[in-house]
């Protein structure tokens, strides 16, 4: 579903995504861990096309996206939760959510409807300003937002950073909720234990480039990962 | 105590000039993040077209101001096409200063063609009876019934505009948040292009109300109504809409008290010095958005 080849990315003359290459395969769950600094967020945002790569490529659903602007990647079927929400802080909670569904203004009503059932609290705070929402609710609503454009894929950047540990595992198990309703999701986390536990694949980014590829349960096992991002 | 009414009510109408100006200034600097130094002379283009439409191809007056709507319009998002959007990215004062430039581009292409001398208003259309209340002794002209009016339908217009459409949603969005904008789909130039060409259209009506108060207009005509609404937008909070109407009203009323009892000599000294207090105060305006710091 998703293909990047030899993504090299650069901020200015820092070369920050040296010859990254992974794939997302439909109905898969895929994370992407490693430490701060190691490119997981400027890999999505390439994806996302809120950055460019100097060379390389990324293949979505069999098409070259990596010249098309992030507007139109949207309208593809790919939805991005950026890292730390970025929810519209001082629009309601349904405005948020009707801006997420800013491509699809068809399935508005329905689209709605679904969300607040998948997040109730969304439905009591509908009238109220993002801003004024606690942290876990901010990230629902992004969640929320997210799925309003019909996504075929979502990139999770961070979903759980910041938050309560009661919060961790609920954005987890929504998480298993948005797979089991049909999305593939690429998901980056630092919370490499839980990531790992529910991916079917993941791909473990150091300085920029890609260091190990498996399984989430063979990451997961193997001794490096253990010492370097599960504490022990 | 009559004095004071009619001094009020003229510094509403002057406020209302002044706060349809300022909104062009707050909406682009909410969404473009830039003080488009070029807008009071939207005003000059808008009154030249009203002009040349009225005066010199002798159409009826509400066809003057369709004409310089449409060209005001229109001019805005050519402007920022040609002259802000290759800027985009671009260190803040690149930016400023080619809004100075095209500010000067335009007052020199106005007096290539219209040439420096003064040229009336030809607004005989829009000549309204003034509004004599009681025996109080007051009287309300009729532009300045006009221009309130128009101002208060506007701004009402606006309102919805931003709250109720997508577009308006939309811009909103933008404004607070370019990257999470754009992930939701939304095209963040073509949302430039609307707040741009909204922005010039708001111009051109106020140079229409500033054309009923004024009679006389030449190239250098948008520059001081300019600045003051920007001073008006920076008072009521740049970025902040109803910041914008606030500071434009309490702009006027400053202005016209400030001649009626003090001196119109030191009008805009005491505007501007109200200005400079308010900086040192509230930095953020009357109205402005305090700016988190991002952690």
């Amino acid at each position: 579903m998703l293909k990047v080849e030899n993504l090299n990315v650069y901020y200015g003359n820092i070369h920050a995504i040296h010859d990254v290459s992974f794939e997302v395969k439909e109905g898969e769950i895929v994370s992407l861990i490693g430490a701060n600094g190691a490119g997981k967020t400027t890999t999505m945002h390439t994806v996302s096309g809120l950055l460019r790569s100097r060379t390389g490529s990324v293949t979505f659903m069999g098409k070259n996206i990596s010249h098309t602007e992030a507007h139109k990647i949207v309208n593809m079927g790919i939805a991005q939760v950026p890292e730390g929400r970025h929810v519209f802080l001082q629009m309601t909670v349904e405005e948020n959510l009707q801006m997420g569904a800013y491509t699809t203004p068809k399935t508005l009503k329905e689209d709605l409807e679904k969300v607040y059932a998948l997040f109730p609290r969304l439905l009591e705070r509908r009238k109220q300003v993002a801003g004024t929402l606690s942290g876990g609710e901010q990230q629902m609503l992004a969640m929320g937002r997210a799925m309003m454009s019909r996504p075929k894929l979502i990139l999770l950047d961070e979903p759980s950073m910041g938050l309560a540990p009661i919060l961790v595992d609920q954005v987890f198990s929504i998480i298993k909720e948005l797979h089991a309703a049909g999305i593939t999701v690429l998901l980056v986390e630092q919370n490499a234990g839980k990531a790992l536990a529910i991916s079917d694949r993941a791909y473990v980014l150091e300085t920029g480039r890609i260091v190990l590829a498996g399984t989430g349960a063979e990451l997961a096992a193997s001794p490096e990962i253990k010492k370097a991002y599960l504490g022990g | 105590m009559t004095l004071l009414i009619q001094t009020l009510i003229q510094g509403i109408s002057l406020g209302s000039i002044y706060a349809l100006i300022a909104l062009g200034y707050t909406m682009v600097y909410g969404i473009a993040k830039m003080l488009n130094f070029a807008h009071g002379d939207i005003i000059m283009v808008g009154a030249y077209t009203i002009y040349s439409t009225i005066a010199l191809a002798h159409f009826p007056g509400w066809l003057g101001v369709l004409s310089a709507v449409v060209f005001c319009g229109v001019l805005g998002v050519v402007i920022e096409f040609l002259a802000y959007k290759p800027l985009r990215g671009a260190p803040s004062l690149n930016v400023l200063i080619t809004a100075i430039g095209v500010s000067y581009l335009l007052q020199n292409i106005a007096l290539l063609i219209f040439e420096g001398k003064q040229k009336a208003m030809p607004l005989g259309d829009f000549d309204f009876p003034d509004l004599k209340v009681g025996n109080t002794g007051i009287t309300v002209t009729g532009e300045v019934i006009f221009t309130i009016t128009l101002t208060v339908v506007l701004m009402i217009a606006l309102t919805l505009f931003i709250n109720k459409t997508k577009m308006g949603k939309a811009m909103r969005a933008v404004s607070e948040d370019k990257d999470a904008a754009r992930l939701m789909g939304i095209n963040v130039n073509r949302t430039i292009s609307v707040t741009f060409a909204i922005g010039s259209i708001l111009a051109a009506f106020a140079s229409l109300c500033y054309g009923m108060s004024y009679a006389y207009i030449k190239p250098t005509t948008g520059s001081m109504p300019g600045i003051k609404a920007f001073t008006a937008a920076v008072f009521g909070g740049i970025g902040s809409i109803p910041g914008a109407m606030l500071g434009g009203f309490v702009i006027g009323i400053l202005e016209k008290l400030s001649s009626a009892y003090i001196s119109t000599q030191f009008t805009d000294a005491i505007v501007f010095g109200v200005l400079i207090v308010m900086l040192v105060v509230r930095p953020t305006g009357l109205l402005g958005k305090k700016i988190r710091e991002k952690v």
